[in-house]
């Protein structure tokens, strides 16, 4: 499905030069929910961006369903953290945005957004504005915009991150809900050990400069995941382990920068 | 109104605290309504004393009865209802001009660097000339009247509408251009779904200055140019030694300047902008 060959990104600007990501190799299967877990500055969302065809790559390739990866595609919809809907666009509108984009006819698009906010339990907010509604909504709204183009791969940039934490829980789980009755092949970018866990069949854990994969973990639960078994328990100190090591390094070469100055 | 009622649970009043303090915020709007009127009332009582103290010779000088009774003369007679309209047209085909080509340029402005090179030094140079200073060569190219008026409101205006619908295509939000991106949108439904309804607020605000530029030139391009229009009636006056006509006039054009500002721009920004919480009051 998803096929990341030897990735590399530099930033290069006249006062810098950042490698972001390094020698990225990646296999995703059909159907599969991966998350990219990693501490902030270790290019888990550049690499999702490259993905999504938003930015390119310096080295490297990327294919989906066989295909190189040049720019924007219609097998791929993002999720933006900040959830990107259109304040001048009522809910409906801003659902079939990408439908609109895509010159479907009027009826074709009423009928796929009816059935999309009937999922994501908004059919009463069809005609409101964006600015009435609660951040969680505000994301189901933006979920419903991808699913509408019925994109094969669906990436997500940290789209709970903005969120409180039991609204974070109910959106986990219409995700999980949704993405066993659609299908799609999910590419996660999280912060959180436990929403990783709680939601993906493999976690693929990333360390910063260069953004490198340091590990990928498989999460073999069977879902609805209960976070407080000694199972997941055992998982989420593998990760963090993982993790903590990581930490030990940066901080080790934070020390050395000092060093230097 | 309807959105605090939504919130507040159903059938519980809010607490006291609360009332009070809309109480006491209803209190002060009132009190700075009346500062306001107030000072207009006594504008009008210094313009009274300085008539009645002689100061200025009375032929110059109107009082303000003496205005009132010319305002009854120009409105039965129809002279003000001509003047008037005749301004109001040229005012609407001049801004409306600036509009329709301003914020096309604009949004090209904004929305491409190259045409923003090649066309932003000409628009910064030409921007600072006063639209007076155009009204002897629309003179030459059009001759007195409506075209030449029109010219000069035009010319007068647009640049506000280019300079602050630039501005907003190029503060819009990247995440907006990246869900066209990720979506693949056409260029024409990216301008009339996006960048239009984006830049918006801008555009709303280019418009109003525009429209505010080109009713204080207009007056001087009638003065000039015309012979209709409330820049004639005022500077006809002149001629007749009519001092309280010309007050009318002022007056005239104060009272539709601001019904306009206030009443037309802030009504579409109720139906647009602030409908969809893009207006941070």
């Amino acid at each position: 499905m998803v096929k990341v060959e030897h990735l590399g990104k530099r930033y290069t600007t006249p006062d810098m030069d950042v490698e972001a990501l390094s020698d990225i190799n990646l296999d995703i299967g059909e159907g599969e929910f991966v998350s990219l877990l990693g501490p902030s500055g270790c290019g888990k969302s550049t690499l999702l961006r490259i993905v999504a065809g938003l930015i390119p790559a310096t080295s490297g390739r990327i294919a989906v369903d066989g295909k190189v990866v040049s720019g924007p595609g219609p097998e791929r919809a993002v999720v933006f953290q900040d959830y990107a809907l259109f304040p001048w666009m009522t809910v409906r509108e801003n659902v079939e945005f990408g439908l609109e984009s895509r010159a479907v006819p009027r009826p074709e698009r009423r009928a796929k957004s009816t059935e999309l906010l009937s999922v994501i339990g908004l059919t009463d907010f069809a005609d409101r504005y964006p600015h009435h509604l609660s951040g969680g909504m505000k994301q189901r709204v933006s979920i419903a915009r991808a699913l509408a183009v019925d994109p094969s791969l669906l990436l997500m940039d940290e789209p709970f991150g903005a969120l409180d934490a039991q609204t974070r829980r109910t959106l986990q789980n219409e995700l999980l809900r949704i993405w066993s009755a659609y299908r799609k092949t999910v590419i996660f970018v999280t912060h959180s050990i436990e929403e990783a866990i709680y939601l993906s069949d493999r976690i693929v854990v990333m360390t910063a400069r260069p953004g490198r994969i340091k590990a990928i973990i498989e999460v073999r639960k069977k879902r609805p995941r209960d976070m407080a078994t000694t199972e997941m328990n055992e998982v989420q100190r593998e990760v963090q382990g993982v993790l903590e090591d990581e930490l030990v390094h940066t901080s080790d070469v934070h020390a050395d920068e000092i060093t230097a100055h | 109104m309807a959105k605090s009622t939504s919130q507040a649970p159903l059938g519980i009043a809010p607490p006291i605290g609360v009332e009070a303090a809309r109480k006491s915020l209803q209190r002060e709007g009132a009190r700075e309504k009346l500062l306001g009127i107030g000072t207009i009332i006594l504008f009008v009582l210094i313009w009274a004393a300085i008539y009645a103290s002689k100061i200025l010779p009375g032929w110059a000088f109107p009082s303000p009865w003496q205005v009132i009774v010319a305002f009854n003369e120009i409105v039965t007679n129809g002279t003000l209802l001509k003047n008037t309209l005749a301004s109001i047209e040229r005012q609407f085909t001049g801004v409306i001009l600036a509009a329709v080509v301003g914020v096309p340029v604009g949004l090209l402005l904004g929305a491409n660097s190259t045409a923003r090179a090649a066309l932003l030094p000409i628009c910064r140079l030409l921007y600072p000339i006063p639209g007076i200073a155009w009204i002897p060569l629309a003179i030459l190219w059009f001759g007195v009247g409506f075209t030449s008026t029109v010219f000069v409101i035009f010319f007068s205006g647009i640049w506000y509408v280019i300079f602050n619908t630039m501005a907003g295509v190029q503060t819009l939000p990247a995440q907006h251009l990246d869900v066209a991106r990720v979506y693949m949108t056409p260029r024409w439904l990216f301008a009339r779904r996006i960048l239009i309804p984006g830049a918006l607020p801008f555009i709303i605000t280019g418009l109003r200055l525009s429209y505010g530029v080109g009713w204080r030139v207009i007056i001087g391009a009638e003065m000039i140019s015309s012979i209709v229009g409330l820049g004639f009636l005022i500077d006809d006056a002149r001629w007749q030694l009519r001092p309280d006509i010309m007050v009318c006039g002022m007056i005239t054009i104060a009272l539709i300047g601001w019904v306009s500002e206030t009443l037309f721009f802030d009504w579409v920004e109720r139906l647009t902008v602030e409908r969809w919480g893009m207006k941070t009051n």
